[in-house]
């Protein structure tokens, strides 16, 4: 499901040189044109390290000077989801993407995108902060600041911690957001409360619900999630779960949720003010 | 406009859950009904306590569809039932296009059989809108402008009527217009069905019924058999009233009207299109 070399993929050949086509703007709100490149990747290097490779030569394949490439990233380890770009089509994160896999013979071309549901910021840079902004609608954390000491929170079961592990691996990449048909460009500020929230936030609604303390403010969470954009905007595309690099069960998640917002609606047009 | 857009923002959950509870009940519900009825043209030849004046097997879909029509027509506040049916399809019709225009395919990157159901859901939802609204405003609300053979449906002759619609004459033949409408039904009803079977689906996931995976798929698998079923039964309604000579099931017709129903005067076949008398 993620970047895992395949036991029958084809043996790279050493030395070969590969076309690196780019989708490029110059800032936010610029004309988007294609530069392809023509690079020479060292064994095991990433699109990371080609990326790098053209930066000390920007030269395209035409043999035109142009300026270096500008890409995000951070950890090169497959946890801070900064790098998540739209590889051959597909978004994954660029650090884990090997071009032993997916470029093994001479003549092989690999596109880069920009993600297309974020604004760009510059050629394969985009800003995210959308996907930030939609954690902050569910309270995505556990609320323990106060004027004095809590204590020690309870214990959790085993079997929860088994349950809320995988959910709390979301590096909040973005690739379920970028693959899912409901999620889409929103430049206006003002329409993020009421635009689809997304899979990772209602994932994450779900991990902090389970949570112990988390859940004193779950109540806040199901409400967020009851408005326009909120969990019945899902059309069950279920394409993001098929591109988590961290394979979360996010549709597991938002059926969860699904079942938390009916029992709490239900509960609240009996009892509620 | 403001208190409107409020309205519908502070019911906003409430409105999609009705809009996902009525694609099942009423109108999955009575899909389930209607094809049933209908496909006793077929199922009816099977039929051994059929009308006894229906002797051949042919005649026995005809008299078997007959009754089932005669037996809906007697239920009591039919109308209302009707009214609520036509209200839920608008109500669901009208607010899915809505919710399907928040969205954008993505199928020729992301080729999933999930994510080509998305897509279908959609498009079967607006053909499935216009089919029925063919179908409600030609057979039921009599707008026979809009028949290539200008007939009108009427209960007392269910299955004449029906098949002249489908043939675009009510003479025993099959016009170009009848085929053409013949076509579309078969559309129509394949993506009614489709939308139907998927949105059941679709609907457990989004009520919270189905959680993991597996009871997805295993609900996939009840839904898939249910929307199997629906399609042969929507497949085999068509293919029997389409091969149907009205001017046959109109003897058996009149020979049920006349053992069974006093003689009244709107009993009577109407004018254009009725054939000869045998």
């Amino acid at each position: 499901m993620s970047a895992q070399p395949s036991a029958s993929r084809t043996p790279p050949i050493a030395g070969r040189r590969i076309r690196i086509k780019v989708k490029r703007a110059d800032g936010p709100g610029k004309p988007s044109r294609w530069e392809e490149f023509e690079v020479q990747p060292e064994p095991n290097a990433n699109i990371i390290s080609v990326l790098q490779q053209i930066a000390a030569n920007p030269v395209t394949a035409e043999g035109d000077h142009t300026s270096p490439v500008a890409w995000d990233s951070g950890c090169l380890e497959e946890v801070c989801g900064a790098c998540t770009m739209v590889i051959n089509g597909r978004v994954r994160q660029s650090c884990s993407c090997l071009i032993d896999d997916i470029a093994p013979a001479p003549g092989d071309v690999i596109t880069l995108e920009p993600m297309e549901k974020f604004p760009v910021v510059r050629d394969l840079w985009v800003d995210r902060a959308r996907l930030f902004h939609n954690l902050k609608r569910v309270k995505a954390w556990v609320p323990i600041d106060g004027t004095y000491s809590l204590g020690h929170g309870p214990t959790e079961s085993a079997a929860q911690q088994a349950v809320r592990y995988v959910l709390s691996t979301c590096m909040s990449c973005g690739c379920c957001l970028e693959a899912c048909p409901q999620f889409t460009l929103e430049d206006d500020e003002t329409r993020w409360d009421t635009t689809f929230i997304g899979a990772h936030a209602i994932s994450q609604a779900r991990l902090f619900n389970m949570h112990e303390t988390g859940r004193q403010t779950k109540a806040d969470r199901l409400d967020a999630l009851l408005g326009p954009g909120g969990v019945s905007d899902c059309g069950n595309a279920q394409n993001c779960v098929k591109v988590c690099p961290k394979e979360i069960p996010l549709t597991e998640s938002i059926a969860a949720i699904g079942r938390a917002t009916t029992l709490h609606a239900i509960a609240q047009w009996f009892s509620g003010r | 406009m403001s208190t409107r857009q409020g309205f519908l923002e502070r019911r906003y959950f409430l409105l999609r859950r009705l809009h996902s509870l009525t694609g099942i009940v009423p109108i999955g519900l009575f899909l389930i009904m209607h094809l049933t009825t209908n496909s006793s043209i077929v199922w009816g030849m099977m039929n051994k306590r059929a009308d006894h004046s229906a002797h051949a097997v042919s005649e026995r879909g005809v008299a078997t569809f007959q009754e089932e029509v005669n037996w809906i027509n007697g239920l009591p506040a039919i109308l209302l039932i009707e009214i609520v049916l036509w209200l839920s399809i608008a109500f669901h019709a009208v607010f899915g296009v809505y919710y399907a225009r928040t969205g954008r395919f993505n199928t020729d990157r992301y080729r999933y059989q999930d994510n080509w159901r998305y897509m279908l859901q959609r498009i079967t939802g607006y053909i499935a809108l216009l089919f029925i609204f063919y179908h409600v405003a030609t057979l039921r609300w009599g707008w026979s402008w809009l028949v290539p053979g200008g007939t009108t449906w009427d209960h007392a002759y269910a299955s004449s009527t029906l098949a002249a619609a489908l043939r675009g004459s009510a003479d025993g033949n099959v016009t170009i217009g009848g085929v053409l409408v013949s076509l579309f039904y078969v559309l129509g009803v394949t993506s009614s069905v489709f939308h139907f079977a998927n949105g059941l689906w679709t609907a457990a996931i989004t009520w919270g019924i189905t959680i993991s995976v597996q009871a997805q798929r295993r609900w996939g698998m009840v839904c898939l058999g249910l929307g199997t079923g629906l399609m042969a039964m929507a497949w085999a309604s068509i293919i029997g009233f389409a091969t149907l000579d009205p001017r046959k099931a109109q003897i058996v017709e009149e020979r049920m009207l006349g053992t069974h129903a006093p003689p009244a005067p709107e009993a009577t076949p109407p004018p254009a299109e009725s054939p000869p008398e045998p």
